[in-house]
C-alpha cells in the first residue's frame, strides 16, 4: 500500500469547476452515513444471526466487529459496501466504524477479488529462500500484475484467484510458503506455483502433500526424554504427597 | 551433541493430542483440578512468580509479578492469551496451538484463577485460521468437560474463554493494540500508563500473555518453581521453544534449555548453513532485534546473554542468513515489512519507517550517496524511544544495526551505482533447494 | 481543567512553577512560560493520546523521554524541555511530520495561522534532508459541501477524526487505511454531514480541513477578531468574528467552559452568511399603496409612533427570542407605560402564570450548564437538546462518556441522545404534563398516585435512573406544577431550554404579560395566542412584532397571517422581508448579533454581552436607540442615551439583575443567581403544586396516529438566507413507527397526506425505530399547517394529486 499508490476517492481533481459545483451541490443530507435502522437495509437471515451470535459472546457488542466483518467476508466474498451496512445496522454502529476497522486488517477486502484467496509469503524467512521465484511463477500462472501483487493484491480475469504478497505467516519452517484459501502449504517451488493455479481453476484440493497440517515436528521425537521432564510426569498431580512434595510445599 | 528438553513439545506428535481424552490420558488437566481445589489464588501467584518464568512474547518480563500486578477484589478482571504470533520468523506459537491447544486452555484457566480473571480471550491472528478452528473444537470440548464456564470443577469459580481471530495486523501482537482491536476497533496501541494490568480490556485490570508463556504454567503448578528453575539458568528458567529459520538446513521449532550455546541450535539442531555456505548475520530474537554476526554464535541462547550483545531474545526466533545474502537487500525487506505493519498513530514510527523504506530502496537501486546512510543511521536513532510502542524501534534497531555492522556492503552497493546493484541473493535460491519435506520432520 | 488536586511544586528548566498535582506537564509547564510544542494534544477532545510525540520531554529519573501532554505532574518533578536530547527529538518530529508534507505553505488558507509552520519555525531543524517523494492524494475534495479536504497536508494527528468519535459521536469521520497510507475519510466517500462537524475546521492544526466559505477569502493578518455571542438559539455559544473590509468573513469558537465548551454548532458557525446576506433590510419603510416603501427614519419613526398611539391600549407587542434584554426593556416600557398596554410576551405558546415563572427561575433551582459536569444523574424531559440547544447535547454526551453520568430520556419523540442513556421512555405527544405527573409520583412527591398502565412502569423505569441530590432535569415544554414537584422530590436542579435564544432574559426584564420586570406583579395582558385571536376578532388593533415572525414561528402560522393582516396597524422591526413583514406598515431594520450591543441572560441565568463586530448594513440605527426615540415620541421619556444607560434601567428595574454593569459581565459573563443581588429575588413563600397533574392522554384509538412536532435545527430563517447552509433546509417529514407503516402500507420515502379535520399537510415518511407505535411527527416552523396538527389523531394516506 506503500509509494505511488492512490485511493479510490472522489476523483474532483479531473472535475471542472462545473462538475465540481454539481457535485457538490448533489450532496443531501441523506447521503451522510449515520447508524443505519435495519428496515433500512435487506440483511440476510444467516449473516444476521451470525453477528448477533458474535454480539452475545462478548461482554460489550463492539468487540463483535471483527467476527461481524469475517462473516460479511464470508458471506459476499468481500467487504461489500452494502454487507458492511448491513452489519452496521444489527451491530447498532456507523458504517464509517466498520470501514474504519475493515481498511486497517489486511485479511479483510474492500474490494471484488477473485474466489480463491491465495496469499504469498514475502517476508525474511520465505525471501531467503526463494519466495521472489515462487511469487513470479504465481503471478504468471494467474497472469496477474507483480506490482499489484504486492500492493493491494489482484485477482486473475477468470475471477478464480485472488493473489497477495504476504508479510511473514507465522510458517517459516516450511519457507517459502503459501496460504491458500486459509491453508497452509510449503516449502513451495515454482513449479508447484504453477500447479497450484491450475488445480484451484480446476476445483481440485491444491497439492495435499505440501500442507502444513498434521506434519511432525523438526526433529522427529526426542530420543530419550529429559529425566526431569520424565520426573514431572511421573509424578502424576492430583492430591498426591508427591505432588505436594515438588511444588516445594 | 545438541539435544531439546522437551516439556511443552513433550508427546508433541502423539496422534489426537488435541483432543481432550488424549490430552487427559497424559495427565491433562490435573494441574488445574489442584489449582482450582488445593491452592489460593495468592499462592498460584506465588509460586509463578518464584518459578521465575518469563515472558515468552517479547520483552521477558516476569509473568508471576506481572499477574501480581493485578487489583485485588470484587471487579471484572480480564486476562488476554496473545497468540498473534506476527513477528517475523517466529512459528512456535503456530504448534504449541495446533497440536497441544488443552496445555494453553490449561494454563489459561489456571492464570485467570490466579488472577482472579473471570473473562479469557485468546487473540490469535486471523492468518492462522486452520489453527483457530483446532483451538475453538478445544475450547467447546474443554467447556463440556466443565473446565471452563460456570462453577469450574465445583470451586464456585467462574472463566469464560472466548477465541478471538484477528484479521492480518502485526501491531494487534502489542498488548494495548491486542486490546483495542479486542474491543472491536482498529489495532492502535494505546498510551502506557495506565498498563493494562491496571486499565486494559473494557477499562479492567488485564492480564495479557504469550501463548507459550501460559502454556508453561500447567507444568509449573503440576511440579512447582524449584522444579522448573532446575530447567535453563538462574536468570532464564525453563525451556524455550526456539523457531529457527532462513538459510539453514533443517529449520523448524526445537525446544531447548535457555542457556545453550546458539550454535548448537543453529547448526546442531537446526542443521546450519548449507554445504558450503557460512553464517553472514542473523536474527537471534525475530526480526525486531538487531543482528549479530558469525562471531557471535558462541553465546548463551538466553535472555541476559542476548541483551548483553546488544541485541535480545524476544519471541525466541532465530533467522539465519548465510553468505549468499546481500544485507542491504535483508534491511528493505525488514524496513518493508515494519512500514506495512506501523499503525500509523504515532509519527516518528509512520513516518520513520517510510522514508526509511524509500532511503533503503534508493541504496539499492544505486540512487544514494554515502551522506544517505549517515540520514539512515541517524533517522533509526530518531525513532529509537521516540514512538508510542516499540513497533519503530524493532525496524529502527535492525536496521541501524545491519548499517553499523556491514556499512562497507552498503556503501559498495552505492558506489556499485545502478547497473551493478548487488542480486539479493548471489546464489539464486532455487539453486539450493527447498528443504525436502524428510527433513522438516 | 485541573480537578482542583493539592498545589504542586516541580521544577521546568530550573524554574520552579506551582501547578496542582494531576495537571499535564504541558498546562503546568505554561504556568513557567515554558512553552511545549504540541499537535495531538487538545484537552477538549478528552484523554491525551500521546500519538504525535511532539511533546517529548526530558525528566529526571525517567531514561526515556516522556509526552508531556499526558504526563501528570508531581510534586518535585524536573523537567528539562531545551537539552539536547529534547531540541533532537524535536527536530526529528518535525522533520518526520514533513516528510509527507507537501510544503504548500503560499496556497494554504491556514498560512499565517499554522500550528505546523510555527512549530516548524519554533522547534524544527531549519532544513530538511528529505529529498525523497511525497505521498499523493486528488486534492482538494470537498468532505461535506462546508468542508474541504486536502489529505496532503494532513498529519495524522487525529483530532478530527476523535471529534467526531468522542465528542460529537457521529462517528462519520473515519480513519481509513493503516500506517503511512492512512487518511481520514468517510465511509464509501459519502459527505460528512453531522450538525457539529464544523469544529473540525478549528481543530485541524494544518490545512487540511478548511472551510469552503472562508477559502481564500483572508489572510491572518488582514483580519480583525470581536468578540460576540450567537443569539441563534438559547446555547448562545460565545464566538469570534473574524472581520475583513468590515463584514464577516468566518466565525470561530471563543472558548467558554461555563457556556459552549469550546464548540460551535454549524448553524452558528456558518449562519454569519445571514448576517453578510443581500436579502437584509437597510432602511426603515413604510408602507405606500401596498409597497414597502425606504423613508427617511424621522419619517419612519413619526408613522410608527402614529400607529401605536391610535391604537394605545389596544396594541401587543411580540418580542422575538434573539432580542436583546436592553430591546426588550424598552419595548415593554413602551407597551406598558407609554401606550398603557399591558399585552407583551416573548412566548409564541402558551402563558404561565407569575407564580409558576417565579417557581422555576428561583436561583437555588436553577443548574448552569457546568453542573451538567458534576451532576451524577440527568433527565432529558420533553425536548432533544440537540435540535433545540445543541451544545447541551455535546455536554450531555460528554458528562455520559467521560464521567459515567447516568442518563434518563422521557420524550414523546426519540432525541439523538437515546443511544447513551440508560433508560428512554416516549409518551404520547401532548402527555408532557402528565408524564411529569407520573414522574413526579414515582419520585416519590406528596399527592401523586402511581399513573396507570404502561406510563407507570415507564415513569419507574426513569425515575430510577435518578440520584436523589444529584440530578439536573434539562426540560422543555409547558411548564407545569408537577414540574416542580418533580424537581423538589428529587433534590434536583433545572435547565429549561427556552424556546428563544434570549428567552430567559426577556422573561426576567418583563417581556411577560403575567409579570412586569424582575417578575413584578402586574395587570394581566394577553398571551401570544389569544393577542392573535383579537387581532382577527378586532379587539386588538395594533401589533408591535419586534424580531419576531409570528407567521413562521407560532404554532398556529396561519392564524397569524390572518390577524396580521386584519390588524389595523403593525410595526416589525426585523432583519428581513419574511412571513410577518408582508402585513407591517412599518419596518425597521433589525441588528444581528453580529452588530448590536446590549446583553442576553443565558437559559442557565449567565448574563452575556452582544457586541457590534461589523457596522450596521445600510441605514439601519441600533434598535435600542430606536426604540427610546419611539417611546419619546409616545410621550415617554426615557432618559437613557446609551446602551450603558438602557443595562442601568434594566439592572434598577429587576432587583435581582441588581447593579450589573457591563464591565462586571466581561468577555465571559456572569450568572445572576451567582452575585450578591439574587437576594432580592421575588420572596414569597414556595406555592403548593402537588395534586397530580394532568391526566395522560390516552392513546389514540382504532389506530389512529396522535402528531407531535419538533422544531427542525434547521427549520430557521438562517438556514434559508445562509447559502452554505442552504442544502441543510428540512422538507416536511413525518416520522413513524416501522409497525405504523406497515400497517399503513407505506414505505419510507413516500410521500404522504397528513390530515384531520380537513387540514392537510404534506410529508415525506421517514421510518423510526425508536418512534412509539401510534405517534408520528412532523417538522414545526416550516411555514406550513404542522403546528396545527400537533395533539391530532390524523389520517395518513398516499398523496393526492389534487393537493
Ligand atoms: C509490535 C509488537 C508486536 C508484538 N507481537 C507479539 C506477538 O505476536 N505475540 C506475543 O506474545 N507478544 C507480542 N508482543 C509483546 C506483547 O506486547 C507483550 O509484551 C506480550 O504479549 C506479553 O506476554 P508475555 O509477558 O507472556 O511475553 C509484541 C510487542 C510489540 C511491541
Ligand atoms: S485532517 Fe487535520 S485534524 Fe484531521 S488528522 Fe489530518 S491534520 Fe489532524
Ligand atoms: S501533543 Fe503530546 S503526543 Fe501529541
Amino acid at each position: 500500500m506503500s509509494d505511488g499508490w492512490v485511493p479510490e476517492i472522489r476523483p474532483t481533481d479531473d472535475m471542472s469547476a462545473e462538475e465540481r459545483q454539481r457535485l457538490v451541490s448533489s450532496m443531501r443530507p441523506e447521503d451522510a452515513e449515520p447508524v443505519p435502522e435495519l428496515h433500512e437495509v435487506e440483511v440476510p437471515d444467516e449473516l444476521k444471526e451470525r453477528i448477533e451470535a458474535a454480539m452475545a459472546k462478548y461482554p460489550e457488542v463492539r468487540s463483535a466487529s471483527l467476527p461481524a466483518l469475517w462473516a460479511v467476508q464470508r458471506h459476499y466474498g468481500w467487504c461489500t459496501p452494502d454487507g458492511i451496512r448491513q452489519a452496521a445496522a444489527v451491530m447498532g454502529v456507523t458504517p464509517g466504524y466498520l470501514e474504519s476497522v475493515a481498511t486497517f486488517y489486511d485479511l479483510f477486502r474492500t474490494g471484488p477479488v477473485g474466489r480463491h484467496h491465495v496469499l504469498v509469503c514475502h517476508n525474511l524467512a520465505c525471501w531467503l529462500r526463494g519466495s521472489e521465484d515462487v511469487l513470479d511463477a504465481f503471478c504468471e500462472a494467474a497472469g496477474v500484475n507483480a506490482d499489484e501483487v504486492d500492493h493491494i493484491g489482484a485477482s486473475s480475469e477468470d475471477g478464480e484467484v485472488y493473489l497477495k504478497a504476504f508479510e511473514c505467516l507465522g510458517a517459516c519452517d516450511i519457507a517459502p510458503m503459501a496460504s491458500i484459501d486459509e491453508r497452509y502449504y510449503g516449502p513451495l517451488t515454482p513449479d508447484d506455483a504453477r500447479t497450484v493455479i491450475d488445480q484451484l481453476r480446476a476445483g481440485a484440493d491444491p497439492i495435499p502433500d505440501k500442507a502444513l497440517f498434521g506434519r511432525e515436528t523438526a526433529g522427529g521425537p526426542e530420543p530419550e526424554p529429559d529425566p526431569r521432564v520424565k520426573k514431572g510426569e511421573t509424578n502424576p498431580v492430583g492430591p498426591g504427597r508427591e505432588a505436594e512434595e515438588a511444588t516445594g510445599g | 551433541m545438541a539435544s531439546q528438553t522437551r516439556m511443552l513439545f513433550r508427546h508433541i506428535d502423539e496422534p489426537g493430542l488435541a483432543s481432550i481424552e488424549t490430552y487427559r490420558s497424559l495427565g491433562g488437566y490435573r494441574a488445574l483440578e489442584r489449582a482450582l481445589n488445593d491452592i489460593e489464588p495468592d499462592e498460584l501467584l506465588t509460586t509463578l512468580e518464584d518459578s521465575g518464568l518469563r515472558g515468552r512474547g517479547g520483552a521477558g518480563f516476569s509473568m508471576g509479578k506481572k499477574a501480581s500486578f493485578l487489583p485485588r477484589g470484587e471487579m471484572e478482571k480480564f486476562l488476554c492469551c496473545n497468540a498473534d504470533e506476527s513477528e517475523p520468523g517466529a512459528f512456535k506459537d503456530r504448534e504449541l496451538m495446533s497440536k497441544n491447544p488443552h496445555q494453553l486452555i490449561e494454563g489459561i484457566i489456571i492464570a485467570a484463577a490466579a488472577a482472579g480473571a473471570g473473562w479469557a480471550f485468546i487473540f490469535i491472528r486471523g492468518e492462522y485460521a486452520q489453527t483457530a478452528d483446532v483451538l475453538e473444537r478445544a475450547v467447546e470440548e474443554a467447556y463440556r468437560a466443565g473446565y471452563i464456564g460456570e462453577n469450574i470443577l465445583d470451586s464456585g469459580r467462574r472463566v469464560e474463554l472466548v477465541v478471538h481471530r484477528g484479521a492480518g495486523a502485526y501491531i494487534c501482537g502489542e498488548e494495548t493494540a491486542l486490546l483495542d482491536a479486542l474491543e472491536g476497533k482498529r489495532g492502535n496501541p494505546r498510551l502506557k500508563p495506565p498498563f493494562p494490568a491496571i486499565q486494559g480490556l473494557y477499562g479492567g485490570p488485564t492480564l495479557i500473555n504469550n501463548v507459550e508463556t501460559l502454556s508453561n504454567v500447567p507444568h509449573i503448578v503440576k511440579n512447582g518453581a524449584d522444579w522448573f528453575k532446575s530447567f535453563g539458568t538462574e536468570q532464564s528458567p525453563g525451556t524455550k521453544v526456539v523457531s529457527v529459520s532462513g538459510r539453514v538446513q533443517r529449520p523448524g521449532n526445537y525446544e531447548v534449555e535457555l542457556g545453550m550455546p546458539s550454535r548448537e541450535l543453529i547448526f546442531g539442531l537446526a542443521g546450519g548453513p548449507f554445504e558450503g555456505h557460512e553464517v553472514k548475520a542473523w536474527f537471534p530474537g525475530g526480526s525486531s532485534a538487531p543482528v549479530l554476526t558469525a562471531k557471535e554464535l558462541d553465546l548463551p541462547y538466553s535472555f541476559e546473554a542476548m541483551a548483553e550483545a546488544g541485541s535480545m531474545l524476544g519471541s525466541g526466533s532465530i533467522i539465519v542468513a548465510d553468505d549468499t545474502v546481500s544485507i542491504p537487500h535483508l534491511a528493505l525487506r525488514t524496513a518493508r515489512f515494519y512500514h506495512h505493519e506501523s499503525c500509523g498513530k504515532c509519527t516518528p514510527c509512520r513516518e520513520g519507517t517510510n522514508w526509511t523504506v524509500k532511503m533503503l530502496e534508493r541504496v539499492i537501486s544505486g540512487e544514494a550517496t554515502p551522506m544517505d546512510l549517515d540520514v539512515i543511521s541517524s533517522v533509526q536513532d530518531n525513532i529509537i524511544g521516540h514512538c508510542l510502542c516499540v513497533l519503530g524501534d524493532s525496524m529502527a534497531m535492525p536496521v541501524g544495526s545491519m548499517v553499523a555492522k556491514f556499512r562497507d556492503e552498503f556503501e559498495a552497493a552505492i558506489e556499485a551505482g545502478r547497473d551493478a546493484a548487488p542480486r539479493p541473493l548471489d546464489e539464486s535460491p532455487t539453486d539450493v533447494k527447498p528443504v525436502p519435506l524428510e527433513a522438516v520432520r | 481543567m485541573s480537578n482542583g488536586g493539592d498545589q504542586i511544586t516541580l521544577v521546568v528548566d530550573g524554574v520552579e512553577v506551582q501547578a496542582s498535582a494531576g495537571e499535564m506537564l504541558v498546562d503546568a509547564a505554561k504556568q513557567g512560560d515554558v512553552e511545549i510544542p504540541v499537535f495531538c494534544y487538545e484537552p477538549k477532545l478528552g484523554e491525551p493520546v500521546g500519538a504525535c510525540r511532539m511533546c517529548l520531554v526530558e525528566i529526571e529519573g525517567i531514561p526515556k523521554l516522556q509526552t508531556a501532554c499526558s504526563t501528570p505532574v508531581r510534586d518535585g518533578m524536573v523537567v528539562y524541555t531545551q537539552t539536547d536530547r529534547v531540541k533532537e527529538a524535536q527536530n526529528s518530529v518535525v522533520e518526520f511530520l514533513l516528510v509527507n508534507h507537501p510544503l504548500d505553505c503560499p496556497v494554504c488558507d491556514k498560512g499565517g495561522e499554522c500550528p505546523l509552520q510555527d512549530i516548524s519555525m519554533g522547534w524544527g531543524r531549519g532544513k530538511s534532508r528529505v529529498i525523497d517523494a511525497k505521498r499523493h492524494f486528488q486534492k482538494p475534495i470537498p468532505l461535506s459541501p462546508l468542508i474541504k479536504i486536502d489529505r496532503e497536508r494532513c498529519i495524522l494527528c487525529y483530532r478530527c477524526v476523535r471529534f467526531s468519535q468522542e465528542v460529537a459521536e457521529d462517528e462519520q469521520l473515519q480513519l481509513l487505511e493503516r500506517g503511512s497510507s492512512s487518511f481520514v475519510g468517510t465511509f464509501d466517500d459519502r459527505p460528512y454531514i453531522a450538525p457539529f462537524h464544523g469544529n473540525i475546521i478549528e481543530l485541524c492544526p494544518v490545512g487540511a480541513l478548511t472551510s469552503d466559505a472562508y477559502r481564500f477569502r483572508a489572510r491572518p493578518w488582514d483580519i480583525e477578531d470581536a468578540g460576540t455571542v450567537c443569539t441563534l438559539c438559547p446555547s448562545q455559544c460565545n464566538i469570534k468574528l473574524t472581520v475583513r473590509d468590515e463584514k464577516i468573513q468566518r466565525v470561530l469558537a471563543r472558548d467558554n467552559f461555563e457556556v459552549d465548551d469550546g464548540w460551535l454548532c454549524d448553524k452558528g458557525r456558518f449562519g454569519y452568511q445571514a448576517i453578510e446576506s443581500d436579502e437584509r433590510i437597510t432602511e426603515p419603510m413604510v408602507r405606500r399603496g401596498g409597497n414597502l416603501e425606504p423613508v427617511g427614519w424621522t419619517e419612519a419613526l413619526e408613522a410608527a409612533a402614529e400607529g401605536l398611539r391610535q391604537a394605545g391600549e389596544r396594541a401587543a407587542a411580540i418580542v422575538g427570542g434573539s432580542s436583546s434584554n436592553e430591546e426588550g426593556y424598552l419595548t415593554q416600557r413602551i407597551m406598558r407605560r407609554a401606550l398603557g398596554s399591558p399585552h407583551v410576551t416573548s412566548s409564541l405558546t402558551e402563558e404561565t402564570d407569575r407564580a409558576l415563572h417565579v417557581e422555576l427561575s428561583r436561583p437555588e433551582r436553577g443548574a448552569s450548564v457546568s453542573d451538567l459536569d458534576s451532576a451524577e444523574s440527568i433527565l432529558v424531559l420533553g425536548t432533544d437538546p440537540l435540535h433545540s440547544m445543541p451544545i447541551v447535547d455535546l455536554r450531555i454526551r460528554k458528562v455520559v462518556r467521560r464521567n459515567g453520568t447516568r442518563l434518563a430520556i422521557a420524550t414523546d419523540r426519540p432525541t439523538a441522545l437515546d443511544g447513551g442513556a440508560e433508560e428512554t421512555a416516549r409518551y404520547v405527544p401532548g402527555s408532557f404534563a402528565a408524564f411529569t405527573a407520573a414522574l413526579a409520583g414515582e419520585a416519590g412527591a406528596d399527592g401523586y398516585e402511581r399513573a396507570p398502565g404502561d406510563t407507570g412502569a415507564d415513569a419507574e423505569r426513569v425515575a430510577g435512573v435518578l440520584r436523589p441530590g444529584s440530578t439536573i432535569i434539562v426540560w422543555a415544554g409547558e411548564p407545569n406544577g408537577s414540574l416542580v414537584d418533580l424537581a423538589r422530590a428529587l433534590k434536583a436542579k433545572t435547565l429549561e431550554v427556552p424556546s428563544g435564544a434570549n428567552t430567559r432574559g426577556l422573561r426576567e426584564i418583563g417581556c411577560v404579560p403575567t409579570a412586569g420586570p424582575g417578575f413584578s406583579e402586574t395587570a394581566e395582558g394577553l398571551s401570544a395566542a389569544d393577542t392573535c385571536n383579537a387581532l382577527t376578532e378586532g379587539g386588538l388593533d395594533a401589533a408591535f412584532l419586534v424580531n419576531a415572525d409570528p407567521v413562521r414561528d407560532a404554532p398556529d402560522g396561519p392564524a397569524w397571517t390572518e390577524a396580521l393582516t386584519k390588524a389595523d396597524f403593525v410595526l416589525a422591526i426585523s432583519m428581513f422581508e419574511d412571513a410577518s413583514t408582508k402585513h407591517a406598515d412599518v419596518v425597521f431594520p433589525a441588528e444581528s448579533y453580529a452588530e448590536k450591543e446590549g446583553t442576553v441572560t443565558h437559559p442557565d441565568g449567565r448574563l452575556q454581552r452582544v457586541r457590534p463586530g461589523v457596522p450596521n448594513p445600510g441605514r439601519a440605527r441600533p434598535t435600542w436607540e430606536v426604540l427610546v426615540e419611539l417611546s419619546a415620541l409616545l410621550g415617554e421619556e426615557t432618559g437613557i442615551d446609551s446602551v450603558k444607560e438602557a443595562l442601568e434601567a434594566v439592572a434598577s428595574e429587576v432587583p435581582f439583575y441588581g447593579g450589573i454593569t457591563e464591565e462586571e459581565i466581561g468577555g465571559l459573563g456572569v450568572r445572576w443567581q451567582d452575585r450578591d443581588a439574587a437576594g432580592a429575588f421575588p420572596g414569597e413563600a414556595s406555592r403548593e403544586f402537588a395534586g397530580g397533574g394532568s391526566p395522560a392522554s390516552p392513546a389514540p384509538a382504532n389506530g389512529g396516529l396522535r402528531i407531535g412536532a419538533y422544531r427542525d435545527l434547521w427549520a430557521a430563517e438562517v438556514t434559508d438566507r445562509s447559502p452554505a447552509l442552504r442544502f441543510l433546509a428540512p422538507k416536511q417529514t413525518i416520522e413513524l413507527a416501522p409497525h405504523d407503516a406497515e400497517r399503513l402500507g407505506i414505505g419510507g420515502g413516500d410521500e404522504v397526506d397528513v390530515r384531520s379535520n380537513g387540514t392537510s399537510v404534506r410529508a415525506r415518511v421517514v421510518i423510526r425505530e425508536r418512534v412509539r407505535p401510534g405517534s408520528g411527527f412532523l417538522i414545526e416552523g416550516l411555514g406550513d399547517l404542522a403546528g396545527t396538527l400537533v395533539g391530532e389523531d390524523v389520517e395518513v394516506s398516499p398523496a393526492g394529486d389534487d393537493e
